[in-house]
């Protein structure tokens, strides 16, 4: 009984990553609307995509991150595969990066992440524009990349905080 | 703020070295892509995306609660301190409307006695269903809404949907019992509009700003639409009503006009769909023009609405059916 509940315990913490990722997902789906809409909702799926890519992928496997991107695409209404390509492409770049990262300053990861988030919106622009077949206006996706990058570090700290005491905790 | 320090290098979670995983849904991920961007209407995608606004719906309206009541606490907090210049907002609005009041009652006695009339033929009633915001696509490029009412109450794809400041959106995602709005500033939103005091007949374009565009292909009229007046939609294509508020013109370029949505996306709840059947032309009736073309014949009257395509439909059709008279007769002569 006590070793089947043992399991239990383990799958939810494997699998709380991920969660977390479906968490973030349904965040970005509902009317949150901060400040009467004045501020866009922060990509949570990215922060959590990028966090454990960066130090814990066997956490968050591509499997996970291709469902976390596939559902945001379901419940967003956009193009099939969007999402999960750049999360996908984040988590590449988190990984192939994992040697200098590991161990530095937050401010340092910090950087990392503002690097990726950019990168990710210039791939989303570009994909956006190309499709519409007008150039999009940049303003709104900056201030939502702007809002995720700003919010990083309380998130990391919040996750990393959990990873440690739940998650890994034996 | 060392929070994953050195000392953590080692001993932090798992390593993955599996990079044919993250190749293979990379690359399923593109094929993916390709193939709702080749076929974004297939089937499958719409079922996909119709099964997740099902499944979802539960857990998004458990979630717009706390939500809603959290909005309502700040709101109470911010109107508290706005409570002179709302009042003095409000007052002035009220003293407008009720000169609107006033107009409205003489008109209400001016269309009874017109609906008296032999011609006057009674419009198919719209029945609105009523609905609770309880998503939203809060990307830069996606801008929709999801509402807690789907096929069990009603709603189908391509009704247009309502809040208290006029248009703002089309069903597009049908589930059981939620639904998928496209709001007019998407990218993909496109919505026959007239614009009102010029006459002008376009399509308001998303162009995932807070301002659409109105697209002004016939160019002879286009110089004709002036800042600010008003936009509705002209009900051309026979699935959207005519006559719901949409914005007003704000700016007119060589190209195109750009519209101030009267719908404040941030604020809005409540929605209303409005179930609209447009006036069908009987079966016997066949010869008569298409149900597009009374609509696009309707500006005429700026105040129309969904009488005038009906009336328009039964004048048009008269000739048609003395010709159909006038048919059987010519073989009689014949022998």
């Amino acid at each position: 009984m006590s070793s089947r509940a043992e399991n239990l315990a383990r799958i939810a913490r494997l699998a709380a990553p991920t969660l977390l990722g479906f968490f973030g997902v349904l965040l970005l789906a509902s009317p949150l609307r901060l400040f009467e809409g004045q501020v866009a909702t922060p990509i949570i799926p990215l922060v959590v995509v990028y966090f454990w890519s960066l130090y814990s992928p066997g956490h968050l496997p591509a499997a996970s991150i291709f469902a976390i991107g596939l559902l945001q695409d379901l419940l967003s209404g956009g193009p099939l595969g969007l999402w999960p390509a750049v999360y996908l492409a984040v988590q590449y770049v988190a990984i192939s990066q994992q040697a200098y990262f590991l161990g530095r300053e937050v401010h340092v990861v910090w950087m990392g992440f503002a690097v990726a988030a950019i990168s990710v919106s210039i791939m989303l622009w570009l994909f956006m524009s190309l499709m519409s077949a007008t150039l999009l206006p940049l303003g709104g996706l900056a201030m939502q990349m702007l809002t995720t990058i700003a919010v990083y570090p309380l998130f990391a700290i919040a996750f990393g905080d959990f990873h440690r005491r739940v998650i890994i905790e034996v | 703020m060392d929070v994953l320090g050195k000392e953590g290098r080692q001993a932090f979670g798992l390593r993955s070295n599996s990079h044919v995983g993250l190749l293979l849904f990379s690359l399923v991920s593109l094929i993916l892509l390709l193939s709702s961007l080749y076929a974004a209407e297939a089937s499958v995608f719409k079922k996909a995306r119709e099964t997740a606004l099902e499944a979802a719906s539960p857990v998004l309206k458990a979630l717009s609660g706390p939500i809603g009541w959290a909005q309502d606490r700040i709101g109470d907090v911010g109107d508290y301190f706005r409570v002179l210049e709302q009042n003095k907002a409000l007052r002035e609005e009220n003293a407008a409307l009720r000169q609107w009041e006033d107009e409205a009652r003489s008109l209400r006695g001016v269309i009874s006695a017109l609906q008296e009339l032999d011609v006057y033929k009674q419009p198919p009633e719209a029945k609105p269903i009523n609905a609770l915001v309880i998503g939203e696509a809060n990307e830069a490029y996606a801008h929709s809404m999801i509402v807690n009412a789907g096929e069990i109450a009603g709603v189908a794809r391509g009704l247009a949907a309502v809040d208290e400041r006029g248009m703002i959106g089309r069903i597009v995602d049908v589930s059981a019992n939620a639904s998928r709005i496209l709001l007019l500033n998407d990218i993909q939103s496109r919505i026959p509009v007239f614009v009102e005091g010029s006459f002008v007949e376009g399509l308001l374009v998303g162009r995932s700003t807070s301002r659409p565009t109105i697209a002004i292909t016939m160019l002879a009229d286009g110089d004709k639409i002036q800042p600010g007046q008003r936009v509705i939609t002209s009900g051309a294509g026979g699935v959207l009503p005519r006559g719901l508020a949409v914005g007003v013109i704000e700016k007119v370029t060589e190209k195109e006009a750009i519209v101030d949505l009267s719908a404040e996306y941030a604020r809005t709840r409540m929605v209303r769909i409005i179930n609209y059947q447009f006036p069908q032309v009987e079966p016997e009736e066949a010869d008569a023009p298409p149900a597009d073309a009374p609509a696009a014949s309707a500006p005429t009257s700026a105040a129309a609405t969904a009488p005038a395509p009906a009336a328009t439909t039964r004048a048009a059709t008269a000739p048609a059916q003395a010709a159909a008279e006038a048919a059987p007769a010519a073989p009689d002569e014949g022998d």
